[in-house]
Parts: structure tokens; C-alpha cells; sequence
């Protein structure tokens, strides 16, 4: 169905009605989204960063060396916090190494955001972004239901594995971690455990809407813990919001949004679980939503 | 419609419910199962400075940097198909042993220590021993001088076009070993201007099919091929700590003598010789994690720990 001009601008004119404070019973009419703005800057940031692993082996060039469990960053080690604390608990052993590596991530991840390395630097995350699109048409057309698991899975995984590393003497999770798998992938070359991450992802497109990164992934989990005290949020404007709540059906956990935008308790998005992926801010048609530096913004 | 309202969330919430029970069960399940399951007695061979097996995979974060730093690149990451250690870097000395490089880069870029820090000199490693598996097919045993025997095998498989660049590594090799008066022959049956290593190896360009039976017979008849294979030694990357010695025996049946190569203290197991040894199946393998006392003890040697 295609829209008239005249169509468009009674609809414009609607929404324009409708701006201003949010925070409404009646929702405004949608508007249509057009910018992706910061999709592409973070598709960009991911494929890079991907890229310079790749490059690190392929083509030697030092900058990036290793995979997302372990790596060095100009010759700064840069460890993945779960894969740290396995190790830890399952050689019980504790290096120095693997304590600058993890200091290390949590001081990057103090600066971006915490639970960011999902959105802005996982690859399997990227892959999952483009399977929820073919999730979201086939549920479109009626084709599969979605399904939704206990989010506190996330958790309850973080602890079983790490008891499991600690009981059976070794890292159990790094077997099945997609990230990992998907990461040595992509510098060393397939492995038979990409079946694995297939099987996965179709978990995902054909039953359950980013089943993984939403109920199950462990490794978001500590960047989350850094999330809690990170600065940097998607931040909320009550007067240019006009309640849409568009922002809600893209978002990888939309109930991060219900604080701000339902119920205008909070200028920040302040939960932990956010990624700062910028898709709501991509799809906010009123200005209402942009990235933020909490305490920072209220200095300058 | 009523019914769909109130039947929707209670079975919503059942499978919540059951869901996260079945989901945790697996998770628990699967470390429970799969370690027992997983850890075999397969030993691997491990790059030089790993810790005890079970304390490099419980160490190992799979992050494959021993890889990326090894110049001769022989470190591979195991798969699904090696078992219990997913993701752990091992080495198929047959494709290419560890050349014990120096400063052993793949143990300075181990984040975790599964590669112990505290290994500076690749003469130090324990990776493992060398076995003289075969001593039927070895070529020491059985007196046959490699370099010969890899030329036949070369004229047998393909006489008519053989391999270029294995045709030219066998013959630098043997022209190094050339006495003075066999190297003019060589020069005067290939017209070359004069006698150095490098215009007597020009030659395998033009080479034709004579020239390759030439060559055979030429090679057979040196002084060079009445000494027995000594490639394992010869290619040791720690030949001056002498891991192998050949030494003289005689067959208590036939009375026949011929030389042993034998396995020292000093062997770490790098693996270089299993890679270059020149019969078809390796005759001398690396047995990985083998200590010297276990087998100056005796501890049997199992097929299966063999790489």
C-alpha cells in the first residue's frame, strides 16, 4: 500500500498535534521510520573491530591480536571477564595477566556502556540482529509464534557455570559460547562447532525472538555488572516524547524502556541490561531519545 | 475469546516455568555428562611449556594467540572432533613439528600461563618423547641413506615430471654431501660453468627423464648412500644436545649390523623429526607428555597417545 503525499502530511500533522509532553493515555499515530543512523555506525564499529581480529592473522597486522575470550589490544591484554573467571575458578590459579585483562575490559567498558560489547562489538549478535528480521517477517505472516523464556535464565547460567568451572575443573561454558566460537571462526577458520551456533540462531529465527542475547547469553552478563555503574545511557526527554512507544518493539529488552518512557520515573535509561545499541534512538521520530553521559550532562 | 484470557497466562507462566527448569537442568546436565564423557586419555601434543593436561584445559582460555605469534605456524586449535578441549591449541607433528624457536613467542603470548611463563630456552620444554615406533620400516635400521631412498620414490611415483620443489630439496641436500670428485662428475654431466652449491643446483629446470635415471644411479653409487638415514638428527632443532644417538648393533638371527637410532634425555619432543622422517608412515613419532623417568620405567606406550 503506498502513501500519498496528502496522506503523509495529514499524518505529519497529527503527530506534530500529538508532540510534546509524554506520557499519554492514547498512544500517537505511528509515525514511519526512515534513519538508521546509529544501526549503521554500529554495524560499522562491529564489522571493524571483527575486521581487525580477521586482519590480526590473516594478515599479520598487530593491532587487535586474538579472539573475543583473550586478546591484546596494541599489546594491552584484554580478557573476557566469564572466560577470566573460569579459568580462575577451574585452574584456581590466579594470574596476573588475566586481572590486567579483565580491569582492563571493565575500564573500556566503564567509558561505552557496559552491556555495549553485545550491541557494538559481539559478532553473534550482528548474526542475531539479522535473524530477528527474518523472525519478524515470518511472524509477520503468521508463519511462527514467538516464544519467551524466564529472563533471569542469564543469570542462573552465570552461576552454574562458573559453580561447573569450579566443580569439574574446567571451562564448560567456553565449549558452547557462541561468541567464542563465532570469534575463533573468524580468525582461525571453521570449526564443526559452528553447528552449534546454527542451530542456535535457527532456535532464534524459527521459536524465539533473540532467544539467546535476551534470556540465555551469560557472557553479557558481566559486561552488564559494569553497565550498572557506566555512565554513558540512552537518555529521555519528556517534552519532545510523545509516548509512541515505538522505541519499545525494537528494543532488545523493551521492558528497559517502561521506567522513562511508560512511566516518566527516570531521565535515563538506567538499567543495566541496556545495550546502548541506539535503535530507539534511531526509530524516535520526536527527538525524544539520544545518547547521554549521566552526571556528566548536567555539569556542562 | 473469555477462555483464551484466562487460559493464555497461566500456561504462559507454566512454560516460564518448566522452560527455565529444563533450560538450567540441560546446562547442568551437560557439564556434568560432558566432562567425564570428554576427557579422554588422549594426550595431545601440546606446544612447548604447557602445564599438566588436565591443569592446561582447566588454564587453556582458547583464545588462540599461541597460534597467531607461531612463525612456522604448526599450532592448530582443536575442534569438536579432538574431544574434551575445544578450542585448545595442539600440534600434528607429522604436518610440522615445533621448531623450539627462540624466545618461544607462543609461550609469551599465553594470557593464562596454561604455556608456563616460566619457560625461557626451547631446550627446557617437556613436551613430550620421541619412540622408535616402526623399527621395521626405518631406513637407519635397515641401512638405506634417505636421500636415495626419496629419490626412488620420487622416479617411482612420477618419472616422467617429478615434483619440482621436492626434487630440488632432495638435491641441495645431497650436493651439500657430494665429495669433490663427484660433484665435477656432476658438473660435467650437467655442463655447468663451475662448482658451488648454487649452479650445481640450477640443473632440475631442463631435467628429462634420462637425467632422472641418471641421477638415481648417481646418487646410489656415492660415497653418501653407504651411510644410513640420519634425518631425525640431522633436522633436530636441538641437534647439539644430542637427543639421538645412533648406535651400533648387530641382528643376533642373521648377524646382520646396522645402527639404532636412540632416544636421549635431551629429546623434549618437539617433533621435527616424525615430520621429516622420510618413509611413508612416520617411523619415529613423538608419544606427547611422556616423561624420561616413566620411560626408563617402562610405561607402556599406548597407540592411542600418539599424535
Amino acid at each position: 500500500m503506498k502513501e500519498t503525499s496528502a496522506d503523509k502530511n495529514t499524518r505529519q500533522a497529527k503527530i506534530k498535534a500529538f508532540k510534546g509532553p509524554g506520557l499519554r493515555t492514547q498512544n500517537c499515530p505511528q509515525p514511519r521510520h526512515s534513519k538508521h543512523k546509529w544501526r549503521n555506525i554500529r554495524w560499522a564499529v562491529l564489522l571493524f573491530f571483527n575486521f581487525l581480529f580477521f586482519a590480526s592473522f590473516f594478515f599479520d597486522i598487530q593491532i587487535l591480536e586474538g579472539t573475543l575470550s583473550g586478546s591484546r589490544l596494541l599489546g594491552f591484554h584484554l580478557i573476557d571477564p566469564l572466560a577470566a573467571f573460569q579459568v580462575i575458578l577451574s585452574s584456581q590459579i590466579i594470574m596476573v595477566n588475566l586481572i590486567i585483562g579483565v580491569v582492563t575490559i571493565f575500564l573500556i567498558y566503564l567509558m561505552f556502556g557496559g552491556r555495549s560489547f553485545c550491541s557494538w562489538i559481539c559478532p553473534y549478535h550482528w548474526l542475531a540482529e539479522l535473524g530477528e528480521k527474518i523472525h519478524l517477517n515470518l511472524k509477520k505472516k503468521k508463519i511462527i509464534k514467538n516464544h519467551t523464556f524466564d529472563r533471569k535464565i542469564r543469570y542462573y547460567f552465570y552461576g552454574i557455570f562458573l559453580a561447573l568451572a569450579l566443580i569439574t575443573g574446567y571451562t564448560v561454558f567456553e565449549t558452547i559460547n557462541p561468541v567464542a566460537i563465532i570469534s575463533r571462526f573468524i580468525v582461525y577458520g571453521p570449526s564443526l562447532m559452528l553447528i552449534w551456533v546454527i542451530a542456535l540462531l535457527l532456535l532464534e529465527i524459527l521459536y524465539s525472538r533473540r532467544a539467546w542475547c535476551r534470556y540465555f547469553c551469560p557472557v553479557g552478563v558481566s559486561y552488564q555488572l559494569i553497565g550498572l555503574v557506566s555512565p554513558l545511557r540512552i537518555k529521555w526527554d519528556k517534552e519532545n516524547c510523545s509516548n509512541c512507544k515505538r522505541c519499545q518493539s525494537v528494543c532488545l529488552i523493551p521492558h528497559v524502556l517502561t521506567d522513562s518512557v511508560n512511566q516518566g520515573k527516570a531521565e535515563y535509561i538506567d538499567s543495566s541490561l541496556c545495550t546502548r545499541c541506539g535503535l530507539c534512538v534511531d526509530i524516535c521520530d520526536d527527538e525524544a531519545l539520544s545518547y547521554g553521559v549521566k552526571y556528566l550532562d548536567k555539569l556542562i | 475469546m473469555t477462555e483464551k484470557q484466562t487460559d493464555t497466562p497461566i500456561s504462559r507462566r507454566k512454560f516460564l516455568k518448566t522452560s527455565t527448569l529444563a533450560v538450567t537442568g540441560a546446562a547442568i546436565a551437560y557439564g556434568a555428562v560432558s566432562v567425564p564423557l570428554l576427557r579422554s586419555n588422549r594426550f595431545f601434543l601440546r606446544p612447548p611449556g604447557s602445564l599438566d593436561e588436565k591443569l592446561f584445559l582447566a588454564s587453556c582460555i582458547k583464545c588462540g594467540q599461541c597460534l597467531q605469534v607461531c612463525p612456522p605456524q604448526v599450532i592448530e586449535l582443536a575442534g569438536i572432533s579432538q574431544g574434551f578441549g575445544i578450542g585448545t591449541p595442539y600440534i600434528i607433528p607429522r604436518q610440522g613439528g615445533c621448531i623450539l624457536c627462540s624466545g618461544l613467542p607462543c609461550v609469551l603470548a599465553c594470557p593464562t600461563g596454561a604455556l608456563n611463563h616460566d619457560l625461557s630456552l626451547g631446550k627446557d620444554a617437556e613436551m613430550g618423547l620421541a619412540v622408535i615406533t616402526n623399527p621395521d620400516t626405518c631406513l637407519s635400521v635397515q641401512g638405506v641413506n634417505d636421500l636415495v631412498y626419496r629419490l626412488e620414490n620420487l622416479q617411482k611415483k612420477n618419472a616422467s615430471s617429478p615434483n619440482p620443489t621436492e626434487l630440488k630439496e632432495i638435491l641441495s641436500s645431497l650436493i651439500k654431501k657430494l665429495t669433490q670428485d663427484e660433484k665435477k662428475a656432476w658438473q660435467n654431466k650437467f655442463a655447468l660453468p663451475e662448482i658451488s652449491d648454487n649452479t650445481l643446483l640450477s640443473i632440475p629446470k631442463q631435467l628429462e627423464n634420462a637425467d632422472l635415471k641418471w641421477i638415481v644411479n648417481f646418487a646410489k653409487s656415492s660415497v653418501q648412500a653407504q651411510k644410513a638415514c640420519q634425518v631425525c638428527l640431522e633436522e633436530c632443532p636441538l641437534k647439539d644436545e644430542k637427543p639421538i644417538v645412533f648406535v651400533n648393533k648387530t641382528d643376533p638371527n642373521t648377524d646382520k649390523k646396522y645402527i639404532w637410532p636412540s632416544v636421549r634425555k635431551t629429546c623434549v619432543g618437539c617433533g621435527v623429526c616424525e615430520e621429516k622422517c622420510p618413509t611413508p608412515a612416520a617411523s619415529i613419532r613423538i608419544t606427547p607428555r611422556l616423561k624420561w623417568s616413566e620411560k626408563q620405567a617402562g610405561k607402556q606406550i599406548r597407540k592411542d597417545n600418539l599424535t
